[in-house]
């Protein structure tokens, strides 16, 4: 298996009008994401940290190959997302809130479904449903709309079913965001249970803890742009104190400088 | 081609398992025009029952005997119409125009005195004159004169059959006569028809699909679910075939709903001219014509409707961009089913959904040429590749799908 490789990507959007005034800016054109590089390794989660805003759901989107970058290449297993977005989704799940499931159906609906799309025949599909509905505990609400699931079953719902083709990597923009503690708890438990699977992870928070426990090399974000990355020992190291807070900081405030200046 | 097996099995999972939805979709277009048209067809059948029960009060001056017994014995008919004369009073002219217009008097019939003489005897430049008065305006009389003149017409038929004479010359003529009208009977219930149901099955049609594509597709985008299945790897054409394939079947079934309460109700709605509509006057061709017609013409309106609603962003900008198309539709159907006779011409047949209702038009009345049918189903499905191609691009374009 291959490392995922970002290299240099950049994202530029266009503002309409009204996002102009949400910004409160005048430009026409916002850069989201300026020649960001990284690497994520089999085996090795790897995190994403950053503000709101820094970049870090644009980043995830264009590996996943929601959105294509304007300038630079992302390569999963070898195959670019600009020029073989098919077989990199065949590879990857990616996962965030804003990826929604209809509400009409149940997981069991939705699994069966998904696997479908993906070629996956229905024997291994219902093994593999079987197990991880047990995982999660979904079993018991598999025939439940997803309409009348509890957020924290949606959530868990739709891990599940991001990964019905057993993907070698996984992409997860902010995995325990509006989860209640005992959801998150499962979530990233999972998250270290497939890296130790030898898969390759990606997340991004904005939570320093998240960070801390789980992540073996972190890439901090800031305005679009990759300020330091490394493994986390190493770039804890680099703190004035040790500590990933005092760099986190350190970095945000520098960054504020800049765009004063 | 088994990824869009599985988008298309899906979408109609998605209808089929929702009460709601197979409610409103299939059971209430049907019933809702079934119950309108009997509605209507029973007002006007209440109205006319009331016209009919009427006595109408006539007037005449100088009538032929056998004129004045043929009114009468309308009395003994299965629907009777009886008629009460004023035999006490004579008024002139100007006084008789007062009392129709006022609805005093239904019709009045002013022979001349010497009218019967004067048919015996013809002169052709001193015809035999009646001076018929009545008020359109008023229903009464309207359905009086009616049948007062069909009432002359068979007097003055039977007069001039006497003229003739060999009656047997009358019998030949009028059974050859007969055999033209076999065919034409079959074209006029066919008009009425042809009037009706083209256009109305359009507006069905483009309602149905109304009713299902934005939320289909603009509310996917709107709920955010549509990434979920960008991100799977099967190719955005599946999914545009997918969605547009499953929504024309949805639209076409929604559609014959409609059909089928129009069918049911439009004996009760046109009773005004007949009293029962002989559907059989239509073959298997026929059938299978119309069929194919409409769905080709659902594709073009699904694909369309498909297009624009991938293209908004919420459900209700969608719906308010595809209304312009909507009326555009019902004038289209407006002027190809009350303007003219249906045109034979190969070219009108290229135009989109107005072809179709033409040649629909054509078929009722039994005047339709085959290469026209070729011409409305191969550009449907010309038209209809290049929304799904248009829509592929849609469904490619993160700017589209993902704006903001
Ligand atoms: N579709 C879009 N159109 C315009 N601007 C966008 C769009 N998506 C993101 N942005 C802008 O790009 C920047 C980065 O956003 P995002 O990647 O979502 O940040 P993060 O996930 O780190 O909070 C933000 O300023 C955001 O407003
Ligand atoms: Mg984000």
């Amino acid at each position: 298996m291959k490392p995922l490789s970002v290299k240099n990507i950049r994202k530029t959007f266009t503002l309409s009008r009204k996002q102009r005034k949400i910004e409160q800016t005048d430009a026409a054109r916002k850069v989201a994401v300026d020649n960001v590089s990284f690497e994520a390794r089999p085996g090795e989660i790897f995190g994403l940290l950053g503000p709101n805003g820094a970049g870090k759901t644009t980043t995830l989107r264009c590996v996943a190959t929601l959105i294509r970058p304007d300038e630079g290449d992302i390569s999963v297993d070898g195959f670019s997302v600009l020029t073989d977005a098919g077989n990199v989704r065949k590879r990857i799940a990616f996962l965030t809130n804003e990826l929604k499931l209809e509400d009409h159906f149940t997981p069991t609906y939705l699994y069966r479904y998904f696997s479908r799309l993906h070629g996956i025949d229905d024997d291994v599909a219902n093994t593999r449903r079987e197990a991880i509905f047990k995982r999660f505990g979904i079993d018991k609400f598999a025939e439940v709309k997803v309409a009348d699931l509890s957020s924290g079953m949606k959530q868990k719902t739709s891990l599940a079913v991001s990964l019905v083709h057993d993907p070698d990597y996984i992409v997860f923009d902010e995995p325990t965001n509006g989860l209640d503690v005992l959801t998150a708890r499962t979530v990233t438990d999972y998250l270290q249970e497939l890296r130790d699977q030898g898969k390759t992870v990606i997340l991004s928070t904005h939570i320093l803890s998240v960070v801390e426990k789980l992540c073996d090399r972190v890439g901090i974000i800031i305005d679009g742009e990759m300020k330091a990355m490394d493994t986390l020992t190493r770039v804890k190291a680099a703190s004035s104190d040790g500590e990933l807070e005092t760099l986190f900081f350190d970095l945000v405030e520098a960054s504020a400088g800049e765009s004063h200046a | 081609m088994r990824n869009i097996w599985t988008i298309f099995r899906k979408e109609l999972y998605r209808v089929f398992s929702d009460r709601r939805l197979i409610l409103m979709i299939f059971i209430l277009p049907g019933v809702s025009i079934f119950a309108m048209y009997w509605l209507i067809g029973t007002l006007i059948h209440n109205q006319m029952e009331a016209v009919r029960e009427h006595t109408i009060v006539i007037y005449e001056e100088h009538m032929p005997a056998t004129v004045r017994a043929n009114l009468e014995s309308l009395a003994d008919l299965d629907d009777p119409i009886t008629f009460s004369f004023l035999d006490d009073e004579t008024y002139d002219l100007a006084t008789l125009k007062d009392l129709v217009r006022e609805g005093d008097i239904d019709i009045a019939l002013v022979f001349e005195a010497d009218f019967e003489a004067k048919i015996d005897d013809y002169h052709i430049d001193d015809p035999p004159v009646v001076d018929i008065l009545h008020n359109y305006g008023r229903q009464h009389s309207s359905f009086a004169y009616n049948t007062v003149s069909s009432v002359l017409e068979t007097y003055r038929s039977d007069k001039l059959l006497g003229r003739l004479e060999n009656p047997d010359h009358a019998l030949i003529f009028a059974s050859v006569y007969h055999a033209d009208d076999i065919v034409d009977e079959r074209r006029i219930a066919g008009q009425g028809l042809a009037m009706l149901l083209p256009f109305l099955t359009i507006i069905f049609l483009f309602s149905a699909a109304m009713s299902i594509g934005p939320d289909s597709i603009a509310g996917e985008k709107e709920r955010g679910t549509v990434a979920t299945l960008l991100i799977t790897p099967i190719k955005r054409s599946e999914i545009a075939i997918g969605k547009v394939v499953s929504l024309g079947l949805l639209t076409l079934a929604s559609a014959i709903s409609s059909f089928i309460g129009i069918v049911l109700s439009l004996p009760r709605l046109m009773q005004a001219d007949t009293n029962n509509i002989d559907y059989a006057i239509y073959g298997v061709a026929e059938m299978l014509l119309i069929l194919f017609t409409l769905m080709a013409t659902v594709l073009i309106i699904v694909g369309l409707i498909a297009v624009i609603s991938a293209y908004a962003r919420t459900i209700k900008e969608a719906s308010m961009l595809i209304m312009p198309f909507y009326l555009v539709t019902m004038i289209i159907g407006i002027m190809s089913s009350f303007g003219t006779e249906p045109s034979q011409s190969l070219w009108v047949h290229f135009i989109p959904i107005y072809g179709a209702v033409n040649f629909l038009n054509g078929v009722f009345v039994f005047d339709y040429a085959v290469a026209n049918f070729v011409v409305v189903v191969a550009t449907s499905v010309l038209y209809t590749t290049a929304f799904v191609v248009l829509l592929t691009r849609l469904f490619n374009s993160e700017k589209v799908m993902f704006q903001k």
